[in-house]
């Protein structure tokens, strides 16, 4: 019974993207012209959302109170927004166990932590702290808290409360073990001292400058979780779970679970004791409710909004276009907030190494080809990034060179821009290596073989399928011939980490805006993710074939993660983006743009390119 | 045989069936290519340390029959183990069998009480006028795909706003009184009812017309009217009774859908039922709440059978149960 069912669905949702691509076909087949072009002015005619400059947080003190006050227009008090998740929903709410990403949002929602991002400025600004201080050493940082604020059932939130987090739960590798991972510095965590009520010291072993911000992570009541932890990390890892009665929550954040009904929405309700206070210090925030339905897919979530149900909407591809026509005569306003931190690109296996049984995981001919800088270069230069972003995101996205983000604070300035299309200066790179073309135009190498390699994707992404057909088409002109064959992204997966049998493939990995970091498991020599070269334990004893820019890539990302000086920082990373720009192993494609519609209904919305549409939540107000 | 002995009988031949069917789920799942790690493998922020943790909590680390042994051994001492999520297996099914519960009876209900009274109607006013009507009717039920109808009334419900879009309670469900909350439930209810009703509608209305019609050429209906029985009793005490048996068998299937018969519209509509939760758990590869509802399906279906025949027996004496 239910293979049949199964079997239907598959035919149903064949016979959808059948549809969808059958659309990109059609958008295709027009010729790279000024239709194009024009295509992409028309999407981009709403401008990007600025950070317009205002003025930071302000702490004032009310009744022995420490409340921050907030930046926005004074607003009105009541109303509910509705907005919407994909997907299963959360699977916990307990933020130090979430894996994914609704269950942190949703834990981050009601649990705040000692710092936070300022969504303008992308600067660290104090939340639950009241002050951060670091020390000349770089390596201590004393953080005062805030007096008088409260957990949800009327206890103070004090420094006892934080040193437990951190050495308790996050040190002592409860719940969620990548927060340990992530604030490990040679394999030592942090100290956390107790000096008073309302004072913590951290200190790092070493200088580590992504450590003010890994400040964030929520912080937890020691006097509800403290005999839970007791008994042992399964007991932690099912508590404050998603059948937890709403009452048995004992919160910080701006609102707190009121209920759950599991695969249909998550009701929460407004923290009345938040230390968030407005211009005419009423307290915040304004809305009396936040409700998030939980919907299955994309299509659901697009009739929900045009039903009245949700409130805001992340708009998509093609429904930039039709939404932004519909946008004049309706109640939503759309916003772009510019490129997300995902990063599309192609990248060529440079592995040069034997497996177990003593046969290359690469061809050799190939890996001459892959490991000839001109070739990924002539590559490079062969794409047409443009026809892509116009024809197979709707041109709601942008091109991208860079392996930081768009969005990303660290952007390299000078390399954004990149180059454009140049078959010419490709074939010329081509010639200076060797490479020829025989009579009907295929590409040889200099030894006479024919250039012919395989470029897989995870099959099921239209995007990435279409895109993979440009690619080919592009490198076609090149007289390359490429074999394109979209894989199931587990097997794919399994390729990159432990075959390693493959020779180029699309893919995307998400960044972060703020701190680029992150990117050291792809980036380093011996990184998990290290792609195009993919070193496997046993490969790591012994690292021979190491070459000189990837050691230069160790030394920046080690020097940059111990530079707190944020001029020094950019410096780094703005010379690791040149490397990878100039060595092209992984050749960036393109990223798509975040574009949303919400009511108008609402005030205070400021959209920021950090922040995202809802990132002053506690200001947001219901006009009438 | 009596009834009992018959059905212990049953029960124990269901036990090899039932574990000959786990051993061939558990390995067509540990066959299928999917990967419950791909997406973590594939996060630059998830350590190897990490990685390895995760697979010894999900058991990967063991050889597939030592999977298979553990499960089984837990699953007859009644527990289903854990979901990938670290919630019980049993906590989740029984989140959602209620509404699917709900969904699967309401429907079934109206397709046969709507059903039965139409096919009878029909067989009795054979090639007339409303006879070829309902033909078309149906006709047009059994052909359109649900999945299909269930998006065309979705469309509908946007443009009309008359219908909410997917879910089973609203926003202000706690606050209702209990008329209120029947009613709300019930305007969720309506279009999915709508979608799972009108396939079935239409088969079983064209079985009851095409059962009857048989019947009624049935020489001991000519000897029945022969003998001067009026048409009302020949028609509902003999006829409609004889017809009725084959539909007892159908009934029994009905019961094996009970729980996952409705996927496809659960699905399309948002429904949180038990068939969205499965699909879910198929494409993450959970395989505790993979095996159970498996399982549960099984079971079903040996119960569904179970119940036609002893149905059976009870509505038709001449039928022996050995």
């Amino acid at each position: 019974m239910k293979g049949k069912y199964k079997s239907f669905l598959k035919i149903g949702l064949i016979s959808l993207l059948a549809a969808f691509s059958l659309k990109a076909c059609l958008v295709a087949d027009i010729p790279e012209s000024n239709i194009t072009t024009e295509k992409n002015n028309e999407n981009n005619s709403f401008e990007i959302a600025s950070a317009k400059s205002v003025r930071p947080f302000k702490n004032i003190e009310i009744n022995g109170v420490d409340y921050i006050q907030a930046r926005g227009k004074i607003g009105k008090f009541g109303g509910t927004l509705y907005t919407s998740t994909i997907g299963e929903g959360p699977k916990t709410f307990n933020p130090w166990n979430a894996k994914d990403a609704t269950s942190s949002t949703m834990g981050e929602l009601m649990f705040d932590g000692l710092v936070a991002t300022d969504p303008y400025t992308g600067e660290v600004v104090p939340q639950l702290a009241k002050s951060i201080k670091v020390l000349p050493s770089n390596k201590e940082y004393i953080i005062t808290l805030r007096k008088g604020i409260k957990w949800s059932d009327g206890k103070p939130i004090t420094a006892k409360d934080v040193v437990f987090t951190w050495n308790d739960i996050i040190i002592a590798g409860y719940g969620n073990t990548s927060m340990l991972d992530s604030i490990m510095v040679n394999g030592k965590p942090p100290k956390v001292e107790f000096i008073d009520d309302y004072t913590v010291r951290f200190i790092t072993p070493e200088p580590f400058a992504p450590f003010l911000r890994i400040l964030g992570q929520s912080i937890a009541p020691k006097h509800i979780l403290e005999p839970v932890v007791k008994k042992g990390k399964k007991e932690f890892a099912s508590f404050w779970g998603v059948s937890t009665p709403p009452k048995n929550f004992v919160t910080s954040g701006k609102f707190k679970l009121k209920w759950y009904i599991p695969a249909q929405r998550v009701e929460f309700v407004k923290n009345p004791d938040y230390y968030v206070v407005d211009k005419k210090d009423q307290k915040l925030p304004y809305l009396d409710n936040y409700i998030m339905y939980i919907v299955g897919d994309l299509n659901n979530q697009v009739l929900k909004f045009e039903a009245g149900d949700i409130d805001i909407l992340g708009v998509r591809g093609s429904n930039v276009a039709r939404f932004k026509e519909l946008e004049k005569n309706s109640d939503y306003k759309m916003y772009n907030l510019g490129p997300n931190t995902g990063t599309a690109f192609a990248t060529f296996n440079m592995n040069r190494k034997k497996d177990e049984n003593g046969k290359y995981y690469v061809n050799p001919v190939k890996q001459k080809w892959f490991n000839d800088i001109n070739f990924r270069k002539a590559v490079d230069y062969a794409i047409d990034r443009e026809n892509m972003v116009s024809n197979v995101l709707h041109g709601v996205g942008a091109p991208l060179f860079t392996a930081e983000s768009y969005s990303s604070m660290y952007l390299n300035h000078k390399l954004k821009k990149g180059h454009p299309k140049n078959i010419d200066k490709a074939k010329e790179l081509l010639a200076k290596s060797g490479f020829k073309w025989n009579k009907s135009g295929k590409l040889l190498d200099k030894d006479n073989n024919k250039v012919e390699f395989n470029l897989y994707t995870n099959a099921g992404n239209t995007e990435r399928e279409a895109v993979g057909v440009m690619l080919k088409q592009d490198l076609e002109e090149l007289g390359m011939q490429v074999n394109f064959k979209p894989i199931e992204f587990n097997v794919l997966v399994g390729k990159l980490n432990n075959s390693l049998d493959w020779d180029t493939i699309i893919i995307a990995l998400t960044g972060s805006s703020l701190e680029p970091h992150g990117g050291k498991n792809v980036w380093t020599s011996t990184g998990a993710l290290h792609l195009f070269d993919q070193r496997k334990e046993k490969d790591l004893k012994n690292i021979a074939d190491i070459r000189e820019w990837e050691k230069e890539l160790d030394y920046l990302f080690n020097l940059g993660a111990k530079t707190l000086d944020i001029d020094k920082r950019r410096e780094i990373y703005d010379r690791y983006q040149e490397i990878v720009y100039n060595q092209a192993p992984m050749v960036y494609l393109y990223s798509s743009l975040r574009i949303f519609a919400i009511r108008k209904k609402f005030g205070n919305i400021n959209p920021t390119k950090l922040g995202g549409m809802m990132h002053n939540l506690e200001e947001i107000y219901l006009k009438e | 045989m009596s009834i009992p002995v018959y059905i212990l009988k049953r029960i124990l031949q269901a036990i090899p069936l039932l574990i000959i069917v786990s051993i061939m789920s558990f390995a067509i799942i540990k066959l299928s290519p999917v990967d419950p790690l791909a997406e973590l493998k594939l996060n630059p922020a998830i350590s190897p340390q990490t990685l390895e943790a995760e697979k010894e909590r999900l058991g990967l680390n063991l050889p597939v029959y030592m999977q298979y042994f553990k499960w089984l051994t837990s699953a007859l001492q009644g527990d289903l183990g854990i979901s990938t999520s670290g919630e019980k297996v049993i906590t989740r099914l029984m989140e959602r069998i209620p509404n699917t519960l709900l969904l699967t009876t309401s429907s079934i209900l109206l397709t046969w009480l709507i059903a039965l009274p139409i096919g009878i109607f029909a067989a009795l006013r054979w090639r007339s006028a409303i006879d070829r009507i309902l033909t078309v009717l149906s006709s047009i039920g059994m052909a359109i795909p649900s999945f299909f109808f269930a998006l065309l009334l979705l469309i509908f419900a946007v443009k009309s706003g008359w219908f909410p879009i997917g879910g089973l309670t609203s926003v202000n469900f706690d606050k209702m009184n209990i008329f209120q909350k029947i009613l709300d439930v019930a305007h969720h209810l309506f279009l999915p009812v709508l979608v799972l009703s009108t396939a079935g509608l239409a088969g079983l209305q064209r079985q009851v017309r095409g059962n009857l019609l048989d019947v009624l050429e049935a020489d001991y209906v000519k000897m029945a009217r022969a003998k001067g029985l009026p048409e009302n009793k020949v028609i509902y005490k003999h006829a409609v009774r004889n017809a009725i048996n084959p539909m007892v068998t159908m009934l029994g299937f009905e019961f094996a859908a009970l729980l996952s018969g409705a996927a496809l519209t659960e699905f399309v509509f948002q429904y949180p039922g038990l068939g969205r939760l499965i699909l879910e758990a198929v494409m993450k590869l959970d395989i505790n709440l993979v095996m159970a509802s498996l399982m549960i399906g099984a079971i079903m279906l040996i119960l569904g059978n179970l119940l036609a025949d002893i149905l059976l027996k009870l509505v038709d004496p001449r039928i022996s149960l050995n």
